[in-house]
């Protein structure tokens, strides 16, 4: 009797085992191919997204998906003959999502650094973004570098990406001050209580200048604070990047990222190669 | 967002929270015996495995273990598991039964020897000794630990927000890098505390109820 109970529980612990791996799909028929026939084949490309606002994001209804990189993405995989499938990740294990071909691609506003480039192939990057230094019409022309701000008044919204870059600035951080809102830092310089804001391009490009309420103040071109690249990431040694990247020049060409970029305001950061 | 529309988006969170706790719940109770079973057989390598097997999955963190069984065959063997959820509940089934088999075999063994002893002179047999005598103090013995666990695996259904299953950790994450607001990562310890105290109403009226041998 002993031994039927052994035998039965044995039996169990073997229905376990296989009912736990009855859902794994053997995908080693296809590892001959490339990454792209692979994806191909399969008739969707799995897009590794986070919930990031412009790029990826939920619409009012709170079900639709919406943003820059959706509606890129969505126009990408038309041209490439397969079905978008966005899957929320977490954005810490994106890297692991990617290797163990659980996504394909990461999608996401993704910032292109020397150290991400080791484990990712990048295609060629898209759109942009910086921080940038925004002073009185009439002296923009006289800086080149922060060194040329040296001692300056200098103004940033508290806890933006542009403090960061003036407190990683031995010139810009000797004086100065923190405000509460962006638009505030240039009422500041506007109004002459202090010589220089830093602030986030889009914003900028889009708050100064002829038409604007501050048609006297000036972007300083040559200043870049903090400027990163968004590309999207593909396996290392994987053959879809270049696919992008072909994919990526027709929609230029047609005029498709152009449309989506206005949809969203975000014309000034598009790189278009 | 409004108060109402947050709920809403949070309690379609709070269903795959409720779906990991009753599925891990309803398998892993009759697989924790099976575990007891090996872990206390007579038959040495058996035990010697299920031993192992019992520190290994006690001796890693649960989150590690949903990493493991969701990005595991990927990275080895290039072997896809599409299903986050499946992986979540093989590896929530596994555990959960592993814990609970160790709260089986303590119930078990706590029974005097004694009384195995004594069912053998009045002529029981062992299964009779077994199911009239060990098992219904056992299964009363054991209540308060078991609560103690099934709450824990209420709270450790969060742990599936790492692979990024919508549960209600996730769903609350969503809302706050969608809306800009976060109140509702607040807000979902509500939902965790009311349905912890309807178990613990219902434990306290189970362990009333086998309230029996008093005396």
């Amino acid at each position: 009797m002993k031994n039927k109970v052994l035998a039965v529980m044995l039996a169990v612990i073997i229905a376990v085992l296989t009912f736990g791996f009855a859902g794994c799909k053997n995908a080693s028929s296809n590892a001959a191919a490339s990454d792209f026939d692979a994806i191909k084949s399969s008739g969707k490309l799995v897009i590794g997204i986070t919930i990031f606002d412009p790029m990826n994001y939920y619409a009012e209804d709170g079900v639709t998906l919406t943003g820059f990189d959706t509606d890129f993405a969505t126009a990408a995989c038309e041209k490439l003959g397969v079905t978008p499938e966005f899957q929320i990740i977490n954005w810490e294990t994106k890297e692991i999502e990617l290797n163990a071909k659980k996504i394909d691609v990461i999608w996401n506003g993704f910032t292109v650094t020397e150290e991400g480039k080791q484990n990712i192939d990048f295609t060629n990057s898209y759109m942009f973004n910086k921080q940038c230094v925004v002073v009185k019409a009439e002296n923009a022309d006289k800086y080149q570098s922060t060194a040329d701000l040296d001692g300056l008044s200098v103004v940033a919204e508290k806890g933006s990406a542009g403090e960061d870059a003036i407190q990683g600035d031995e010139f810009l951080s000797k004086n100065y001050t923190s405000v509460q809102a962006q638009t505030d830092t240039l009422l500041e310089v506007k109004s002459g209580t202090a010589d220089a804001a830093v602030l986030d391009y889009v914003m900028a490009k889009a708050s100064v200048g002829d038409g604007t309420s501050y048609s006297d103040l000036a972007i300083v071109e040559g200043i870049d604070l903090a400027y990163e690249e968004y590309a999207i990431g593909c396996r290392k040694g994987s053959d879809l990047d270049e696919k992008l990247n072909d994919v990526m020049a027709e929609l230029v060409a047609d005029g498709t990222i152009e449309t989506i970029a206005e949809k969203y305001d975000l014309t000034a950061n598009l790189i278009t190669k | 967002m409004s108060f109402s529309a947050v709920t809403l988006r949070l309690l379609d969170g709070f269903q795959a929270t409720l779906f990991i706790f009753f599925v891990t719940l309803f398998a892993s109770l009759p697989l924790g015996m099976v575990i007891t079973a090996c872990s206390m057989s007579k038959f040495k390598p058996l035990h010697w495995l299920t031993r192992t097997f019992v520190w290994i999955i006690r001796g890693t963190p649960l989150m590690l273990q949903v990493i493991v069984v969701f990005f595991g065959p990927g990275l080895i063997f290039d072997v896809q598991m599409r299903s986050r959820m499946t992986a979540v509940l093989v590896a929530f089934i596994i555990n959960y039964a592993t814990y609970f088999s160790e709260i089986y075999r303590g119930g078990i063994e706590s029974i005097p020897i004694g009384q195995h002893e004594a069912g053998q002179v009045l002529g029981m047999s062992k299964r009779q000794i077994f199911f009239r005598i060990v098992l219904p103090q056992v299964i009363k013995r054991i209540v308060p630990p078991m609560g103690n666990e099934i709450i824990t695996l209420v709270k450790d259904t969060s742990l599936a927000n790492i692979i990024a299953v919508i549960e209600l950790v996730m769903a609350a994450k969503t809302i706050v890098s969608n809306e800009h607001i976060i109140w509702p990562l607040f807000y979902i310890g509500v939902f965790y505390l009311l349905f912890c105290g309807v178990l613990t109403i219902l434990f306290n009226f189970i362990e009333k109820k086998l309230n029996y041998y008093k005396g």
